[in-house]
């Protein structure tokens, strides 16, 4: 079943297009992950999906939906965790859940009921009356996504929830999200983090406003990274990778971290040549060994060949 | 069905309204600016502000020196009400006011004993410091009850006449012992009520822009007008409680009485503060901002309720320009139907102009409002 599907949806402000023709499906209980650099027009995309933008052109439905024309149908049926998740901060926790709660409709004790259930599942249970502000990142965040769920949304949209969290609290959000997709949820969610976004089933990259790879990672890294990667770590690597570059079988040397990260043709160069190429052409000690592509190295490829013009 | 939606809407409403509520409650500084605020600014105005007159200087010219002149001058100084300070020539009198040693002077015109005694209408001329129009209002209105009283009972069982013995033109019915929190507990009412209304409610709704939380709201199935009602009412309960407040304090510690119905100050009130709420409303979703919103509702509130809302200068005193603009101001219909609603006790008769201008208002700014909050979006 088919939980989000565009068609050629475009959004433009005046001259500039935010969204250009983007065209893509989300299944139901998939964890779609929708990844961009700022302003590649991930945010824009979203209010459009959530009925709080209408699309220039192009059509969109959510959840049987269609934005443009029924966007009241699509707000009660889609939860939705906005980039600063705007909870009230001065209010107990528990308020904040009775206020979205009655907002989407929700009364009484079945309020009260999936109140607590929600506490429960995000962890929250026994903090009902703490003052929102009072808590941690985290936790506020865990709130937020609770806030979000309590009329069992189909699917949920979630605009960099992680934002700003730490990785031990990151990692146990992401732990709820998989929980939820596995129930049957929908999951279409936005994240800076390149690393989160392996916990995704598919992926689509957004640069400049055009939808510009879409498949699982698994399947981007094959189609982005098709030569070998090598890491090279040590010193003076900066200068040296630089005269690497256009040498026969290399493909790209990119900084990675404190490091180097290479993309060798199959039948490239191998490890231990490329190090001796780097020491040859002036750094210091080094270590050069073969890694996996991660979706790190998949982003910088499609940034750069899109700057560039051209398909994979 | 549509019983159903109007009841989900009701909900919605709800929410809004209670979610509101535990803001306030939580914030005991909206609370007090809410409710302290007015009582402590009626004390200032009624006790410290007062713009009543005893014991006013008084410089005297009596140019008649007659045994009725000389009597005048006497009940003048022993009402209590003025100090005669200064006997100058009418040439002289000006060094007084400049150095503000007078705010009035009393000329009595050579022969004003014997146009008495003749019966016909004597002229004393009356010289009041303009440069405050409180006090000089005052003291004129004084003056001439003492005057006329006086020039009654000097002229005697005379001659019948075609007039009073001595004709001033000064507005003191309604307020004749010239008390100042009559005329100004009304006007501080609207003051007050505007002042908190327009700045909390703009407050409220720039706070939602500024927290982000108004487009979760927008996300969600609350409608705007839904939002805008939901924020409204709880600030519309409060300003009314306030409204009686104010009229509690003025009835208990200025003895402003409340003539009229209580149901028409009710409905008085409330369509002004529809109209407040409204007017902080639209400056909220123009401004986005807690800080801008801050300035703007105090401005807009404030300037107004003072200066056009005939609370301290009369209306009927404005020139033209102002007046006109002085009837696109709520706080005019507020005072106005307040004076007359609290010392006169008029009736609906008399004041549903007021409130007819109070809900036009109020249906313009509310639905300029929710126009422009639609706007913002899509």
């Amino acid at each position: 079943m088919t939980a989000i599907a565009t068609r050629a949806l475009s959004r433009r402000f005046g001259a500039f297009t935010a969204v250009d023709r983007v065209t893509f499906e989300v299944e139901q209980g998939e964890i779609f992950g929708f990844l961009g650099a700022n302003g590649a027009g991930k945010s824009t995309t979203i209010r459009m999906l959530i009925g709080l933008l209408a699309p220039s052109e192009g059509s969109a439905t959510v959840a049987g939906h269609d934005v443009a024309r029924d966007p009241d149908r699509v707000k009660g049926a889609i939860g939705y965790m906005s980039q600063r998740f705007s909870l009230y901060l001065d209010l107990p926790v528990v308020e904040n859940l009775l206020f979205f709660g009655a907002a989407y409709g929700l009364e009484g004790r079945a309020l009260r009921a999936r109140a607590g259930e929600l506490l429960e599942r995000v962890g929250l249970a026994g903090q009902e009356e703490a003052t929102t502000g009072a808590l941690p990142g985290g936790l506020r965040q865990r709130l937020a996504l609770a806030c979000a769920l309590l009329h069992r949304p189909g699917i949920v949209f979630l605009d960099e929830p992680t934002a700003g969290v730490d990785p031990v609290a990151r990692r146990s959000f992401w732990a709820l999200i998989r929980e939820l997709a596995a129930g049957g949820t929908t999951v279409f969610v936005t994240t800076h983090y390149l690393d989160e976004a392996e916990h995704c089933r598919r992926i689509g990259l957004m640069v400049d406003g055009r939808l510009v790879a879409l498949d699982t990672p698994a399947g981007l890294k094959a189609t982005w990274v098709p030569e070998r990667l090598l890491v090279a770590r040590g010193r003076g690597l900066a200068a040296a990778g630089a005269r690497l570059r256009g040498a026969p079988g290399i493909r790209a040397v990119a900084p990675f971290g404190a490091g180097l990260h290479l993309r060798v043709d199959r039948a490239g160069p191998s490890a231990a040549a490329i190090g001796g190429a780097l020491r040859q052409a002036g750094a210091g000690e080094v270590e050069v060994e073969e890694a996996a592509p991660s979706l790190e190295d998949v982003f910088l490829a499609v940034v750069d060949r899109s700057a560039a013009g051209a398909a994979p | 069905m549509i019983a159903s939606r109007l009841g989900r809407s009701l909900v919605r409403i709800g929410a809004m309204a209670a979610k509101e509520t535990l803001h306030v409650r939580r914030d005991p500084r909206t609370l007090a600016l809410a409710l302290a605020m007015p009582v402590a600014m009626l004390f200032l105005f009624g006790y410290g502000v007062s713009t009543d007159v005893d014991h006013a200087p008084l410089a005297v010219s009596d140019l008649d020196a007659s045994d009725a002149s000389r009597a005048l001058v006497r009940a003048i100084a022993g009402s209590g009400e003025f100090d005669v300070v200064a006997r100058r020539a009418p040439g002289e009198l000006e060094p007084l006011f400049r150095q503000g040693s007078a705010v009035a002077a009393l000329v009595v015109r050579h022969g004003f004993g014997d146009e008495l005694r003749r019966g016909r209408q004597a002229e004393v001329q009356l010289v009041v410091d303009g440069a405050d129009a409180l006090v000089a209002n005052q003291v004129l209105a004084k003056l001439d009850a003492i005057v006329r009283a006086e020039s009654r009972r000097l002229a005697g069982p005379g001659p019948d006449r075609a007039g009073p013995p001595i004709e001033v033109r000064l507005w003191t019915r309604y307020n004749p012992d010239g008390k100042s929190a009559y005329y100004m507990v009304p006007g501080i009412s609207a003051f007050l009520l505007a002042i908190t209304a327009v700045m909390l409610t703009a407050l409220a709704i720039a706070g939602e822009w500024e927290r982000g939380s108004m487009e979760q709201l927008f996300a969600s199935p609350v409608g705007r007008l839904e939002i805008v009602l939901g924020k409204l009412l709880p600030y519309l309960v409060l300003g009314l409680l306030e409204l009686e407040l104010v009229l509690a304090v003025g009835a208990v510690a200025f003895d402003v009485p409340v003539l009229g119905s209580g149901l028409l100050v009710f409905a008085l009130g409330f369509l002004f503060l529809l109209g407040m709420l409204g007017q902080g409303l639209l400056i909220s979703v123009l401004a986005r901002n807690q800080l801008v919103a801050t300035q703007a509702g105090a401005l807009s509130a404030m300037l107004p309720a003072i200066i056009l809302s005939g609370m301290i200068v009369p209306v009927e005193n404005m020139p033209p320009p102002l007046r006109l603009l002085s009837r696109l101001i709520p706080s005019r219909y507020l005072v106005h139907g307040l004076r007359g609603l609290l010392l006169k006790g008029n009736g609906l008769a008399v004041l549903w102009p007021d409130l007819l201008a109070e809900a036009l208002f109020a249906l313009v700014v509310i639905g300029l409002a929710t126009a422009r909050f639609e706007r913002r979006i899509a």
